[in-house]
């Protein structure tokens, strides 16, 4: 098990018990009472999208591109594809210059260098990936409202 | 042999250190629960289709009644049988929220692409088991279907429940092992 009480001050800890704990009670307390909502709620009385009745709305993207792809050898390559790059997405992504800052963020955790490593780690600072990742969510939502 | 076990302090030991006397970094985010939730969830889900396993009949000419008979005659089978089945899509919301949350502040990155690895095995596999709900249900309503029953009911109440109970096994150890994304 990882010991999080290395190289660190005590001020810098809290106790698992019952911090953590409680923060996870209180937070599963509202995850019963959005279920309870959902219970209500669903299904919804008013359409957000234009589709059948038995599609969820996660599946909705896949649903669309299906009636947008024809060729059913086409849909299911595309649909492997992604879920293949999805899967591999850390490993494709992994660039030595953000792999050397997390070794030294690993060897000097508690200084401002580290937390300059953990910054450009963020999505944020990386612009490439940042624009991939926005124009596929913003392709998924697009999908969601095209009429077929 | 439990008090012998409790006195030669293993119990003891492993509730001291993973529980009662663990340190974990302060000030950790309210959304790191997310993934907690999602367990959450999960279980909830596990918990409801447990109890209809005891009442269902996977077969094409009973299944329809036999969900008629939790809604009406069982005590709050009605609420259990919704719950299952509204369950699934506050789940995938969690399980979609602690991903983007993994996504956008890089905690996939070394030492933890096998966490992400897992974690998309994970969300398909969610995926892949609402759809065979779903077919139970769309079975359900349609006797003459393509798709046996039984192997659609097999694959929904053990081949993946087995496969993410793998894949989840996975998932935490490679979180205790490197620990959870620390604030600084």
């Amino acid at each position: 098990m990882k010991d999080y009480t290395k190289g660190k001050r005590p001020e810098m800890l809290e106790p698992f018990l019952p911090n953590e704990l409680l923060r996870h009670l209180i937070v599963s307390c509202f995850l019963i009472i959005l279920e309870m909502v959902a219970i209500m709620v669903f299904p919804l009385p008013w359409k957000i999208f234009n589709k059948p009745d038995h599609i969820p709305w996660f599946l909705l993207p896949l649903y669309q591109l299906r009636t947008l792809m024809q060729n059913e050898v086409v849909f299911i390559s595309a649909v492997v594809l992604s879920a293949l790059l999805f899967i591999a997405w850390p490993f494709l992504v992994c660039d030595r210059k953000y792999r050397m800052s997390s070794l030294r963020n690993a060897e000097d955790r508690n200084s401002n260098h580290a937390w300059h490593g953990k910054e450009l780690h963020n999505l944020w600072y990386r612009p490439v990936l940042f624009t991939i990742v926005i124009s596929t969510i913003i392709f998924l939502i697009t999908l969601c409202f095209i009429k077929t | 042999m439990t008090n012998e076990i409790w006195n030669q302090g293993i119990v003891r030991e492993l509730i001291e250190t993973n529980i009662t006397r663990r340190l974990i970094p302060r000030g950790l985010s309210w959304f790191g629960c997310m993934g907690g939730l999602s367990l959450v969830a999960f279980i909830i889900q596990l918990g409801t289709g447990i109890f209809l396993m005891f009442y269902f009949i996977p077969s094409a000419t009973e299944a329809v009644a036999s969900i008629q008979k939790v809604s009406h005659s069982i005590p709050y089978g009605w609420l259990v049988h919704r719950i299952h089945a509204v369950g699934p899509h506050v789940m995938i919301g969690m399980v979609l929220s602690h991903m983007l949350r993994i996504l956008f502040k890089g905690i996939y990155r070394h030492p933890r692409e096998l966490h992400w690895v897992s974690g998309a095995c994970l969300l398909i596999l969610t995926l892949i088991m609402y759809y065979t709900g779903y077919l139970l249900s769309a079975v359900n309503r349609s006797s003459h279907s393509a798709i046996p029953m039984t192997f659609v009911y097999a694959l929904h109440i053990a081949g993946i429940p087995l496969a993410m109970g793998l894949f989840m096994g996975m998932h935490f150890f490679m979180v205790r092992k490197t620990g959870i994304y620390e604030p600084l």
